[in-house]
């Protein structure tokens, strides 16, 4: 869970990121296995400071673009678009909550054997309803009804993600709980349904 | 990326579309899903009982352009086959008929998955 800010090996200042020193403005030589949290200087923890994450994002994606290294040597530019791409892998994995829950519970799971599709009991049921009556909400154009399922489907997607924070929680103080990376799975497995749903209502 | 002339033809004209009645003791009801993308999918088949061939099959999926297609086809392959023999209709073969990009074979896995719990939920009710 901890994540060590490290100094710039060029001028000693402390680094937000380690790929990059914005004081003297130098790439960084790093580890290859940085995971995508080390490579935002994050904690490895679901609730991050989103704010900080985007500004952090667009500095980095600035400071490194690799057209700022066309005349800098070979391998400085190189380096500029390799830690451009790990960049944008880390920051597309983690600045959704969702997207943040998979890739968090994968680094927790690693060598456990979870059921990776399993749901709660008549939950298929239920989306296929849902799906459905939003079929024949859609067709006769009944805008309150779709209203009212808009909100209730947003609701339960609050819930969810309320959920992860939760359980991620719960495994900060267990994290070798099968059952927590269970359940945590469970609601991924439920928020790619709700959302299904959501994306139709709100194209 | 763009969908084989036979995915959008089943996509355009998907066969068999719609349900049948759940609880007539002769129909088997599949339902899966694809928590990768949150797809789901109906597949029913209608069973005579005397010879086991599978004499109608409905489906309705919420998903995909591959999604809708493997499900209509595979009710279309399903249709005039023994229960034993639409058992044994592989994901490999809705992949090739339909020429599914690797990203979309999970669609084709949900056609044989939506089969097979069809049949088995068809073979559970019977001997209740």
């Amino acid at each position: 869970m901890t994540y060590k800010h490290t100094s710039c090996q060029s001028c000693g200042d402390s680094l937000i990121s380690p790929l990059f020193c914005f004081s003297c403005n130098s790439l960084q030589n790093i580890s290859d296995d940085l995971n995508h949290f080390e490579v935002m200087g994050l904690y490895r923890c679901f609730e991050i400071d989103s704010g900080k994450l985007e500004s952090l994002y667009q500095r980095l994606t600035l400071e490194m673009h690799p057209d700022f290294f066309g005349a800098a040597p070979e391998e400085q530019k190189q380096l500029s678009e390799k830690y451009s791409v790990m960049l944008n892998a880390a920051y597309s994995a983690l600045s959704e909550p969702a997207s943040r829950a998979t890739y968090l519970l994968s680094l927790f799971a690693r060598g456990k054997n979870l059921q990776t599709e399993k749901l709660p009991e008549g939950f298929l049921q239920e989306m296929f309803f849902f799906q459905e009556s939003l079929d024949e909400i859609l067709e006769s154009d009944d805008q309150s009804a779709l209203r009212k399922m808009n909100e209730d489907l947003q609701k339960r997607y609050i819930f969810i993600e309320s959920n992860f924070a939760n359980l991620f929680k719960q495994l900060e103080t267990s994290p070798e709980s099968t059952e927590i990376l269970q359940q945590l799975q469970i609601q991924l497995n439920t928020e790619r349904y709700l959302r299904r749903l959501l994306n139709r209502i709100n194209p | 990326m763009a969908y084989s002339e036979k995915v959008v033809d089943h996509y355009n004209d998907p066969r068999n579309v719609g349900s049948l009645d759940k609880n007539d003791k002769n129909t088997g009801t599949g339902l899966v899903g694809a928590p990768e993308c949150g797809d789901v999918m109906k597949l029913q088949i209608q069973v005579n009982p005397d010879t086991n061939e599978i004499v109608d099959a409905k489906f309705k999926t919420f998903g995909c352009g591959s999604a809708i297609a493997s499900s209509s086809l595979a009710t279309e392959w399903v249709k005039g086959k023994s229960i034993d023999e639409a058992m044994s209709i592989k994901n490999t073969e809705i992949v090739e008929e339909l020429s599914l990009p690797p990203v979309k074979i999970h669609c084709s896995v949900l056609a044989e998955d939506a089969i097979k719990a069809a049949i088995s939920d068809y073979r559970k009710r019977k001997e209740d």
